[in-house]
């Protein structure tokens, strides 16, 4: 299973889900698919679950998808708990585990050895938590629970190496920095939720 | 001191900064301050595993048009500090760091972890103020919020042992 052939399969669906996606060629590789102002790209491994969280929990009513891998989710295993505790029905999470640190030199993570990443998210609380087979499978999970607003984990085992990585860099290079693309976020949440994020510069006068 | 004066003091000055979203990791000395944040129902509480995905909570909610604060020790600002930089400094969001002040003058315990949480917070860029009493949390509470918010960075409020009335 190709990571690239699940983001196909989801891209033309999620409407005007704001997505946030690990740094890397999760990135390259969706923003190409989906471009646009909803698009957020974290490079602190470990966090596209957390950012993702506060802002489903910030606007219950509009979906987030969270896009991360197996080397980001293992730094941050102490958030699948808090994840559990919060389950909000508008938040997709997915991991694609490829088993390397693919865009930090292709060593091996834990999950190409020991660690089940579905496994230590059921033990941490996620009962939904689940590996999906294909990319048709993936694609059904996805629309199941956003078509029902419901929670879902999804873990996809995914095949990376030097090829891989060679045709995604191939992918055209992001056209705005990581902090314009936050701001062209928020911006775009301001405009399609008719709510006030960044605040007002000051002074008034 | 009053258990409880302070920590009351504290959530009516958040709310009156505007606060509504916080997230937090107790400490002993925090107990009474985190009882009161999880039972107001003005304020979404969310409980964490561990501080550095608190920053992350607290970006999301601000993108999401929420004033946020995070509840914490000192030595849950360092596990954060990775967080506070490529995150909450590099996209430009604005934080409330209420940092129990563990090691401070007057205390046994933690002095090392006292000694090094001004300079840290000094280093990452982070302003800093150091709350001792009753009677300047609500200004320095609402300061802090209003400074974050303009510089669109995180502000740290460190909470001494007097404000939250457990100095013996």
């Amino acid at each position: 299973m190709r990571r690239f052939d699940c983001l196909k399969a989801i891209a033309p669906l999620v409407g005007d889900a704001l997505v946030i996606t690990i740094g890397g060629g999760s990135a390259t590789e969706w923003t190409h698919l989906r471009p646009g102002e909803g698009n957020l790209r974290s490079r602190t491994l470990g966090l596209v679950q957390s950012i993702a969280l506060g802002l489903a929990l910030a606007l219950p009513k509009r979906q987030l998808l969270a896009i991360d891998g197996d080397g980001a989710l293992l730094m941050n295993l102490c958030g699948l708990p808090t994840l559990a505790r919060e389950k909000p029905s508008n938040l997709i999470y997915m991991v694609f585990d490829n088993g390397i640190y693919e865009a930090s030199g292709l060593r091996k993570t834990a999950t190409a050895e020991v660690a089940d990443l579905i496994a230590v998210a059921k033990g941490a609380g996620i009962g939904e938590a689940v590996w999906v087979s294909s990319p048709e499978d993936f694609k059904s999970r996805v629309l199941e629970s956003m078509r029902q607003r419901k929670f879902a984990f999804i873990g996809a085992r995914v095949e990376s190496g030097p090829e891989y990585v060679a045709e995604f860099r191939s992918l055209p290079r992001f056209d705005v920095s990581e902090v314009e693309s936050a701001y062209r976020m928020m911006r775009y949440i301001e405009k399609t939720e008719g709510i006030r994020v960044v605040p007002l510069p000051g002074p008034r006068h | 001191m009053a258990g409880e004066t302070g920590p009351s003091m504290i959530l009516e000055a958040m709310k009156e900064a505007g606060i509504n979203f916080v997230t937090s990791l107790p400490d002993h000395n925090l107990a009474k301050l985190l009882e009161f944040v999880d039972k107001d129902p003005d304020l979404k509480h969310v409980p964490l595993c561990r501080e550095e995905e608190g920053i992350g909570i607290c970006a999301g909610a601000y993108m999401g048009g929420k004033t946020t604060a995070i509840i914490m020790q000192n030595g849950g600002f360092l596990n954060s500090c990775n967080a506070l930089t490529t995150t909450a400094l590099n996209f430009n969001i604005p934080i409330v760091l209420l940092i129990y002040y563990a090691g401070d003058i007057g205390d046994e315990g933690f002095s090392t972890l006292g000694s090094v949480t001004e300079p840290v917070l000094q280093g990452l860029g982070i302003r800093c103020y150091v709350l001792r009493k009753l009677e300047e949390i609500r200004a320095t509470i609402k300061g802090a919020t209003t400074l974050a918010i303009d510089s669109r960075r995180p502000v740290a409020v460190l909470l001494t042992k007097d404000v939250l009335g457990m100095r013996r």
